[in-house]
């Protein structure tokens, strides 16, 4: 197998070929030298439109008086901040009114509803019509 | 052969210096003296000539870039032959593989060469095959191989340098060089049995 692959060495290139090949090689790299990168050709491009570019007389004058028109507009349009007071106003609330106060009873008897006639307990008095329940833990 | 000539590797460090130093002429004799074994390697890669020319005149230019970078640890030889093959095995990856071959005519003394003949008559002439129906089923049977196996093969079966010299231009070693080999070999009796010797 080795003796018979071995054949193939004997395919050779066309005659001078070697012989053409330093040549092509240096014509190659002298027109890699000549053939600009796209970089450069990008920057040759950009500083040749700068130097054809000429800022007219009074353009830096007429930009400035452009930004500050630009400026006075804005200011004009922008929405009126909110002040303190307001923010006080909007968090009152009406003071709370007591409109009706009834006695009850602090004991649990259901049988004991009804008062006896005779009987001396002091008064006691609601004040919130909240049940406790409603209290969250933490408050004291 | 040209491309079998044994070359001195002493006079490539001087001309690698020059050439360091900035004598452009100096890089013209290595190009001069390694092409043709380099397009050997390339071109039994290929199987294209066209492919091999570009691929070389890339590989010189890339070694005339980085000789600056070439240090001497292995020789320049070994060196121009590890960037030829990675080139070459880059552009086998993306190539279409679709791509016709360009072959090259075989040297007309291929007909008396015993191994030649040998492999085509067989002993018997009867069954005798030209020159050309060899070239086709040898490169048939050579592009069958990965690009891994078919280099092995270019650099010990068709240009005959060491496995040693193999392992150190493909960075592997020479168990894995002979290894591969030995895979080649196998695959290559398999596609060439009709020119297998009795």
């Amino acid at each position: 197998m080795h003796r018979v692959i071995r054949l193939k060495r004997y395919e050779q290139p066309p005659q001078g070929y070697h012989e053409g090949f330093l040549r092509e090689f240096h014509h190659r790299q002298r027109a890699e030298l000549l053939k600009p990168s796209l970089s450069a050709l990008l920057r040759e491009r950009f500083s040749s439109l700068m130097s054809d570019f000429r800022v007219p007389a009074m353009a830096y004058a007429g930009a400035a008086s452009v930004a500050v028109i630009a400026g006075v507009v804005i200011l004009r349009q922008a929405p009126p901040t909110e002040t303190p007071r307001a923010y006080s106003v909007s968090y009152s609330q009406a003071p709370v009114t007591i409109q009706k106060m009834q006695p009850v009873s602090l004991r649990g008897d259901a049988s004991a509803t009804t008062l006896p006639p005779n009987a001396t307990f002091p008064p006691s008095y609601l004040l919130q019509a909240r049940p406790a329940s409603y209290e969250s833990s933490l408050s004291f | 052969m040209t491309a079998e000539l044994e070359i001195p590797p002493h006079n490539d460090q001087k001309l690698v210096a020059r050439t360091q130093k900035g004598d452009p002429t100096a890089f013209d004799e290595l190009v001069v003296r390694y092409s043709p074994r380099l397009y050997g390697l390339v071109y039994h890669m290929t199987s294209n000539h066209e492919d091999t020319n570009d691929l070389l005149q890339d590989v010189f230019a890339k070694a005339y870039r980085s000789i600056c970078n070439f240090r001497g640890k292995s020789s320049f030889y070994t060196w121009m032959h590890s960037i030829a093959v990675n080139m070459t095995i880059n552009f086998l990856k993306k190539r279409n593989r679709r791509q016709h071959p360009s072959m090259n005519d075989p040297d007309s003394r291929i007909e008396n060469d015993p191994d030649f003949i040998a492999a085509t008559s067989n002993g018997d002439p009867t069954r005798e095959v030209t020159v050309h129906e060899l070239q086709k089923k040898l490169n048939a049977a050579m592009q069958k191989l990965s690009h891994e196996h078919r280099v092995v093969v270019t650099m010990f079966d068709i240009q005959g340098m060491p496995h040693a010299e193999i392992s150190k231009i493909l960075g592997v070693s020479e168990g894995t060089v002979r290894s591969r080999l030995f895979y080649a070999h196998r695959q290559l009796q398999i596609s060439l049995h009709e020119f297998k010797r009795n």
